[in-house]
């Protein structure tokens, strides 16, 4: 199956600098990809250009194998977009902003009331249907406009900086909406945004860009596999160990890295298989093991990684810092 | 070009301009103001006036705008000039007023409003918006207009006729400039303001931007307009036709150079 989205090279400046510089990368069929990074990484532009609003300064992209630059419209009509400023126009109702857009999309007007009043409907804005959007609440207007991109059920959905500016409580309804979008009919979703928490919960595969260039793109293990050498095991001893316990596991096959914690240890081996015999070792040495466990590094893990790799290459303070402790005595791989 | 598609486009910016007291007071105010209250004024002073003399002020004018009213009975003298001669310049700057607002907002306003990017990522072909936006901002203005002018018509002769105790307006070149110059000069307006409303960011901007361009063609109509009661025919018909060739190469450049790139990069 060839995939949903391709991009080759995609390359567009603007007065103010290069916003995004040689992204080459592929979306399959049905699946959610997050384009992570700051503000200002080229999230919004990668949109723009995927979407035909933009033209690239060099290199092409392909959706739905239509060239958005040559069938713009074409690639519009299979396309639904939420921007990052829910864009309703607030003279409006609820309702007459999907039906206008239904009827600019050129669709039949019976068909497009009908269809907004089910996803006004499911949406949870039946009761504000005939009121304007002035007065209404930011998670109100984002699942508003989210109907609105949906409103012709397009094949390819491109989500930017969805829940931005909303509650915890909007942005977790906003979430578990898109979940379900992203899970009905095989349809693609590409998801901009700079929050690790609804990436994680949604994407299937991540790429971060970083002042328009791409520096990691893939599924969140498969790049913390390029990141970092081996497993991360946190051997729960019941508290501190002496220095020789620690001696003594650091020369063990297959452990790269071992570090105290205030119940035990935390340890990089080679791969998983190293643990059940850490653990043998330390029962055989009279030590009480109360828990061995592997731990996957998170999304945020990898996000920061990357940044923090980023960082180095730019000869400039990394910035938050990463949340796992080893981290902190391994040297960040190049 | 979808015709459903335009139609849908200028539908929403209609709906929308109508729920906005602060475009459409403005924009009934002043023509019911000059087009309706001004002859209403003007007809019950000629009533009221019993002949009055208007030899120096048509002294002043030229001979061939003098002369017809001249020849008039002394007690038709006011009303024929100020009705049916010095308000004729109003009647072209109510159709280039109102389309120069709706064209200021025409991008301005969505980017102001944050809506031109839903705008852009619609399958709505760049000719259509620009053509749509222009319709917007023509089909108003020409609305106020011809309505304003019938309204003008009815108050103008209501008003006057104890004293003309006949129609005087409108004539045959009344007909031409509301018919055919009007909506020719709000075109000309309007293509100039939609292109400097896709470059500016809010319809303020834009409309100080436009106003650099759109005042200047307001005086040039206002001092033209007048003469133009006063020629033949078909000399006012060609000059009519001279304005829209003008419009119309500005609407075709216009639509040349309006692309999505353009307005996607600024919003």
């Amino acid at each position: 199956m060839p995939p949903a989205i391709e991009t080759n090279d995609l390359t567009r400046s603007f007065p103010s600098g290069v916003a995004l510089d040689g992204l080459t990368l592929e979306v399959e069929p049905g699946e959610v990809l997050a384009l992570l990074g700051p503000n200002g990484a080229g999230k919004t532009t990668t949109v723009r250009l995927l979407n035909g609003i933009l033209t690239p300064d060099r290199g092409r992209a392909s959706v739905l194998g239509l060239d958005p630059a040559i069938d713009g419209d074409e690639v519009r009509r299979r396309t639904g977009v939420l921007t990052e400023h829910a864009g309703l126009d607030e003279r409006l109702t609820a309702r007459e902003n999907l039906t206008l857009t239904g009827r600019m999309r050129g669709l039949d007007r019976r068909w497009v009331e009908r269809r907004a009043d089910d996803l006004l409907e499911r949406f949870g804005m039946a009761e504000r249907a005939h009121l304007p959007v002035q007065g209404t609440s930011t998670g109100q207007r984002k699942r508003l406009a989210l109907a609105r991109a949906l409103l012709h059920d397009p094949d390819v959905l491109f989500l930017d900086e969805p829940t931005s500016g909303l509650d915890p409580a909007a942005t977790r309804d906003v979430i578990d909406l898109i979940g379900a979008l992203a899970s009905e009919h095989g349809r693609t979703v590409v998801l901009a945004t700079h929050f690790l928490g609804e990436a994680g919960r949604l994407a299937n595969r991540m790429a971060i860009l970083h002042r328009g260039v791409l520096h990691a793109f893939g599924r969140p293990e498969d790049i913390a596999a390029d990141l970092w050498q081996g497993v991360d095991a946190d051997l729960d001893l019941g508290g501190p160990v002496s220095a020789a316990t620690a001696d003594g596991l650091r020369t063990a096959p297959g452990v790269l890295v071992v570090a105290d914690t205030p119940t035990g240890l935390l340890v990089r081996v080679a791969d998983r298989e190293v643990v059940p015999r850490l653990v043998r070792s330390l029962v055989e040495q009279g030590l009480p093991v109360y828990g061995a466990s592997a731990k996957a590094p998170t999304l945020e893990d990898v996000y920061f990684a990357v940044e923090a790799r980023i960082a180095i290459a730019e000869g400039r303070t990394a910035g938050p810092p990463p949340t796992d402790v080893l981290s902190a005595s391994v040297p960040v791989p190049s | 070009m979808n015709r459903h598609v335009m139609r849908a486009i200028i539908a929403k910016d209609l709906i929308a301009v109508r729920r906005s007291k602060a475009v459409v007071i403005p924009m009934l105010a002043v023509p019911a103001l000059l087009m309706i209250v001004l002859p209403l004024l003007v007809g019950w002073a000629a009533r009221s006036q019993q002949n009055p003399d208007l030899g120096r002020i048509l002294g002043t004018m030229p001979g061939d705008l003098a002369r017809p009213i001249l020849n008039l009975p002394q007690h038709e003298q006011l009303v024929v000039l100020v009705n049916g001669y010095l308000l004729a310049p109003l009647f072209l700057i109510v159709p280039l007023m109102v389309s120069a607002v709706l064209a200021a907002d025409a991008f301005a306003g969505e980017k102001e409003r944050k809506t031109l990017e839903s705008l852009l990522h619609l399958p709505v072909s760049t000719r259509e918006l620009f053509f749509a936006k222009l319709l917007t901002a023509f089909l108003p203005a020409i609305a106020v207009s011809w309505i304003g002018f019938a309204c003008f018509c009815l108050v103008a002769n209501g008003v006057a006729w104890p004293v003309m105790h006949r129609v005087f307006v409108p004539t045959r070149l009344w007909l031409v400039m509301i018919l055919w110059v009007g909506p020719a000069v709000a075109t000309l307006g309007l293509a100039v303001m939609v292109r400097v409303s896709a470059r500016a960011r809010t319809s303020q901007e834009a409309n100080q931007l436009g106003g650099a361009v759109i005042l200047p063609l307001i005086f040039l109509a206002v001092g033209q307009s007048s003469g133009l009661l006063l020629v033949p025919l078909p000399v006012a018909m060609g000059i009519g036709a001279l304005i829209w060739l003008v419009a119309l190469l500005l609407v075709r450049g216009g639509a040349r150079h309006f692309t999505r790139d353009q307005l996607a990069a600024k919003v």
